[in-house]
């Protein structure tokens, strides 16, 4: 909160401050490009901070293991060594951690897409007593660190009978994650009420107006609930960990850790899983941005 | 808009291709389970090891080490006729994470764990978390006698019962480099054998310049002197006194091992040392300090003799027994051994010993001997072995077989006393605190936990 | 009355699974974690009751836990202000008009987020190495003696929020979106008063900016609360206890000492500490309105 304090203070001196004189309009243009070229420096420089890192994980993973280690380093590899991939696929089963982690992302998203739609439309589109003090539960369950309730958990999973299969990694995302609801309550509160009490003056029940009217309304914000649990399911660790035992039914996260032996960790092949397992995620990324970022609101101003 | 749903359709396909192929396996699985829970039984009334079964395992390790695993169960499902249902439990058995915990306390355990880390493994045992495999050892026709002797405290608990069965172990050695010595004027033929000899020799070999290092002739705690117990075991420390279950570290040998190394961290700057020989990678890179000469000498396990060959082979060294100071520990080294457990709740304890006693015979394991200068637990050796008039593999053998040699505070809180011990270092050799107080609250706070356990 | 009953009948219908998944996945765990708190328990033998012996422990005994506390609120104090600073002022570069290759852009700052922990730990040890790291060699280049970083007590931690830095793709986005909620006729008619760009920013961006701030603010404060996978293969706690972190102690507590009881307690407590937090934020957002 640091940051917004001194902000609080220029607001409060606000009136004190004088507008500038208007500026002369010829100057205006020059500006304007002036101002464009000083962004694209700044966005330049961000950027490359942001992506050299991925761009050493992405050079590492084509390095022979003198140049991973060569001091001043080496920043392009001389020779590609694109074996590392296939050393790096071929000494886990890449195939099938792949095949499983498809198959967790994708019902998680299914489930996530599902039951947070609901949820959120139980939580805005409909006004019922109480809504704002369960809403508030909501939020607070956000709070939860996992190790504490795994234990318990894992209790209630074994007693099912789901310890060794998909389910206890998919199952809970058909209940609802509170991030994704309060995106989603956000997104649908700026849908205008009066396309609701139209649809309910011709006798649209709410299942119809939520199928109907809301959802495809709302496409935006479901791409960046899929997009969010993607990213969450693809890269979580933790949760395959305890609840799968059998490695027929591992992910890519816990099997990346397989390449490394204590005796003898061998860095490239690991790099070139980590970018095995992040390109496809930066191209699905890349083609579903748009919709993903115009789907987020806070104010409720979109629809 | 069309894009989500391209790309989920795209997903679903894939899934659904994939569940094809996946049912398969889930299947599988169910009749595994169904599997062992029949054999079990009657492997418990049989109990002549030969017997056909299936049980469930869990293993740490990937690469290499993995393979050799994998080699290892295949050659023993050939021979017997057993099915091992092989488990990948990064990062030590799944005992650090809960995986191990949370499948015991679930009753859905498995039958056998192999760990790297002992001290873990022995507090679990401890926890009462662990089945006594005595019967099964004995079935099986395994005599205590036959181990080496610095293993079998770590075996046993107070109750007199045996928990863990190791499968090998590992030995720490001063590494120093023959050249070095050389040029700072040190015979290569006469390690240092004292703390003096080592201070003296880790002085002769220092270079700075300025205010710039550009060697360090020793650093305590580098590599293997990383480890929370390994100086103080080498100082003459016990950290533990299982009679009486009392918690022992203030005490005159770890005031002086702490001490000790605080005269470097005074020295050198600590944080600049650190960062001087941090390198990414490990000894698993043409990086570590050692193989660049920014270190002389440092303590390190067996294996890592084989790094030295593959990262940086021309490097010349030769290895010794640690230093130890007056009224230490000569020749000892503590051990880095890998334990079998099986835990409470194992349906086919059995079948799990009989592996694991196969598994840790000497030509087994042979190859990784052969590999890593590892050493096997038994005292009688194999010609599987190759490692004859090998200098380093000599010292390995002479230090393992020392009486001076063993696996320090065995106790419940191992674990968190080893926390415990290495934030009590950082804290005496980045803000040269008070050793004896330090000790004093550390012994305090872990004699709490031991009480309570 | 008749509509008031059916919206209350709807509306609990409708996040039904929410009740379910409440009552199975959270509120049963919690409630587990509720009483193993006030219990001596090792996961394997039964629970022993204690009363408030562990929550007396961690506030008045174990000087570990202060630690803890502290390095834990040093990285949502120093950490997340300035992840929030920086990721903001990105949002506002890529919220500008007619810039070319945009989506480019909005693609790279993501990209980080993408990467598994296991290889985003051991790249970012790599990164950092305090003699040969990339981030060292480039500081060299301009003649600065780069830092110790996870090798020194003091620079641990900053070396951690640069890397929070780096992963704070999600905040990015959150605040582009929001950026794009704001009307243009506010900035306009500040444009007319002849408001330059800072006091566009101080004047109408960070206001309108306020819910995002906020939200991004809370979550971010509950990943730091969460966040252990780092720290624990990085550091695993040190230098010095330096990067011991609230998630990392309690984890460990839980699985490497045994003690659940104790761990539980710890989550109660954050659990107070998280929801007093986030209070104050909503709080000291609305004085900012």
């Amino acid at each position: 909160m640091k940051a917004s304090l001194p902000v609080t203070n220029h607001m409060e001196t606000r009136p004190d401050i004088d507008p500038t004189p208007e500026p002369k309009k010829k100057l205006k243009k020059v500006n304007k490009g002036f101002k464009q070229l000083a962004v694209y420096i700044m966005l330049i420089l961000f950027a490359s901070a942001f992506v050299v890192p991925f761009f050493w994980l992405l050079s590492g993973s084509l390095k022979s293991s003198s140049e991973l280690f060569a001091n001043p380093p080496v920043w392009i590899p001389e020779v590609f060594q694109w074996s590392n991939y296939k050393e790096a696929f071929t000494s886990f089963p890449f195939l099938l951690y792949f095949k499983n982690t498809l198959i967790i992302v994708f019902f998680t998203c299914v489930g996530a897409v599902m039951s947070n739609s609901l949820i959120a439309y139980g939580f805005s589109r409909i006004e019922w007593k109480y809504r704002d003090g369960v809403f508030i539960l909501v939020l607070a369950t956000l709070m939860l660190p996992f190790q504490v309730i795994m234990v318990p958990l894992f209790l209630i999973f074994k007693d099912i009978g789901w310890i060794g299969t998909f389910y206890p990694l998919i199952i809970p995302h058909f209940f609802g994650n509170p991030f994704f609801i309060f995106l989603l309550r956000q997104f649908f509160i700026g849908i205008p009420k009066e396309l609701s009490e139209s649809a309910k003056m011709d006798g649209a029940s709410e299942l119809t107006i939520f199928l109907r009217i809301i959802l495809p309304l709302s496409k935006p914000i479901l791409a960046t609930v899929v997009i969010f649990q993607f990213i969450e399911a693809w890269r979580d660790f933790l949760g395959p960990l305890i609840f799968l035992s059998d490695n027929r039914l591992y992910t890519l996260s816990l099997g990346v850790q397989q390449i490394m032996s204590e005796n003898d960790p061998r860095w490239a092949l690991l790099m070139a899983v980590g970018v095995a397992m992040t390109l496809p995620v930066i191209i699905i990324f890349f083609f579903l941005q748009r919709y993903f970022i115009e789907g987020i609101t806070f104010t409720g101003s979109k629809g | 808009m069309k894009k989500i749903f391209v790309f989920l359709i795209f997903l679903l396909a894939m899934s659904i291709t994939m569940i094809g192929c996946s049912s398969g396996t889930t299947s599988d699985e169910n009749e595994n389970t169904g599997d062992s829970s029949d054999s079990s039984s009657s492997d418990n009334q049989g109990g002549d090891g030969a017997s056909a079964g299936s049980f469930t395992y869990w293993y740490p390790w990937g690469g290499d080490s993995e393979t050799w695993d994998e080699w290892r169960m295949e050659k023993y499902e050939e021979e017997t006729g057993v099915s091992i249902d092989a488990v990948y439990a990064p990062p030590d058995g799944g005992l650090s994470n809960g995986k191990l915990l949370s499948a015991i306390s679930g009753g859905n355990p498995p039958d056998l764990v192999i760990s790297n880390d002992y001290a873990l493994a022995y507090g679990l045992a401890a926890q009462g978390a662990l089945e006594p495999i005595d019967e099964y050892l004995a079935n099986a026709g395994f005599s205590e006698d036959d181990v080496l002797e610095g293993f079998v405290p770590l075996m046993k608990q107070e109750d007199g019962n045996t928990y863990l069965f190791p499968q090998d172990s590992n030995v720490n050695l001063l590494y120093y480099n023959v050249e070095m010595f050389e040029e700072a004027g040190l015979d290569p033929d006469q390690p240092p054998q004292t703390i003096e000899e080592l201070d003296a020799a880790a002085e002769a070999l220092t270079k700075v310049e300025g205010d710039e290092i550009e060697r360090l002739g020793f650093i305590p705690w580098l590599d293997a002197g990383d480890g929370s117990y390994l100086w103080g075991w080498v100082f003459g420390a016990n950290f533990f006194d299982p009679e009486n279950n009392q918690v022992t570290l203030n005490q005159q040998a770890l005031i002086d091992t702490y001490e000790w190394m605080d005269g470097y961290a005074q020295k050198y700057n600590p944080e600049k040392i650190k960062s001087f020989t941090s390198g990414f990678g490990g000894a698993f890179s043409p990086d570590h300090p050692f193989f660049t000469g920014k270190v002389a000498m440092t303590v390190n396990g067996n294996w890592f003799a084989n790094a030295l060959k593959l990262y940086s082979p021309d490097t010349e060294y030769r290895v010794a027994a640690i230093p130890s100071p007056e009224g230490g520990r000569e020749n000892a080294t503590t051990f880095g051994t890998n334990v079998f457990l099986v835990p409470k709740g194992a349906e086919n304890p059995q079948a799990a010993i009989d592996f694991a006693l196969y598994g840790s015979k000497q030509d087994i394991l042979a190859d990784n001997i052969n590999t890593w200068r590892s050493i096997s637990i038994w005292k009688e050796t194999t010609d599987a072995i190759e490692w004859e008039n090998d200098h380093v593999y000599d010292m390995v053998l002479d230090v393992a077989a020392s009486s001076n040699s063993g696996h320090p505070a065995l106790t419940s809180i191992a674990g968190q006393m080893a926390d415990e011990l290495m934030s009590l270092r950082d804290s005496v050799i980045y803000n040269d605190n008070n050793v004896a107080d330090l000790l004093q609250a550390a012994e305090e706070k872990m004699q709490k936990e031991v009480d309570e356990n | 009355m008749n509509t008031e009953r059916r919206n209350l009948r709807n509306g609990l219908l409708f996040i039904s699974p929410w009740i379910i998944g409440f009552l199975f996945f959270t509120i049963y765990p919690l409630f587990s974690s509720l009483y193993y708190s006030l219990t001596k328990y090792n996961l394997i033998t039964e629970p022993e009751f204690v009363g408030l012996q562990n929550y007396r422990e961690l506030l008045f005994v174990d000087d570990v836990f202060f630690t803890v506390l502290g390095n834990t609120m040093y990285m949502i104090f120093v950490g997340l202000t300035l992840t929030t600073i920086v990721t903001i002022f990105i949002a506002i570069l890529l919220n500008t008009k007619d810039i070319k290759g945009m989506s480019f852009f909005r693609v790279v700052f993501f990209i980080p987020t993408l990467v598994p922990f296991v290889v985003l730990a051991i790249l970012w040890i790599w990164i950092l190495q305090p003699d040969s790291g990339v981030v060292n060699s480039v500081l060299g280049l301009i003649g600065i003696e780069g830092p110790g970083w996870f090798a020194s007590p003091k620079w641990a931690k900053p070396g951690f929020i640069l890397m929070m830095i780096w992963m704070s793709g999600n905040m990015i986005l959150i605040y582009l979106a929001a950026l794009g909620d704001i009307p243009k006729t506010l900035y306009e008619a500040a444009s007319i008063d002849g408001a330059n760009v800072l006091q566009k920013v101080f004047h109408i961006t960070l206001p309108m900016l306020r819910p995002a701030i906020l939200f991004n603010g809370i979550t971010g404060m509950i990943a730091i609360f969460q966040s252990f996978a780092e720290a624990f293969i990085i550091t695993n706690g040190g230098p010095d206890n330096a990067t011991l972190f609230y998630s990392l102690y309690l984890y460990k507590n839980a699985f490497q000492y045994f003690n659940m009881g104790y761990a539980s307690a710890m989550a109660w407590i954050l659990l107070i500490i998280a929801l007093t937090m986030t209070l104050i934020f909503f709080r000291l957002s609305k004085r900012w309105e």
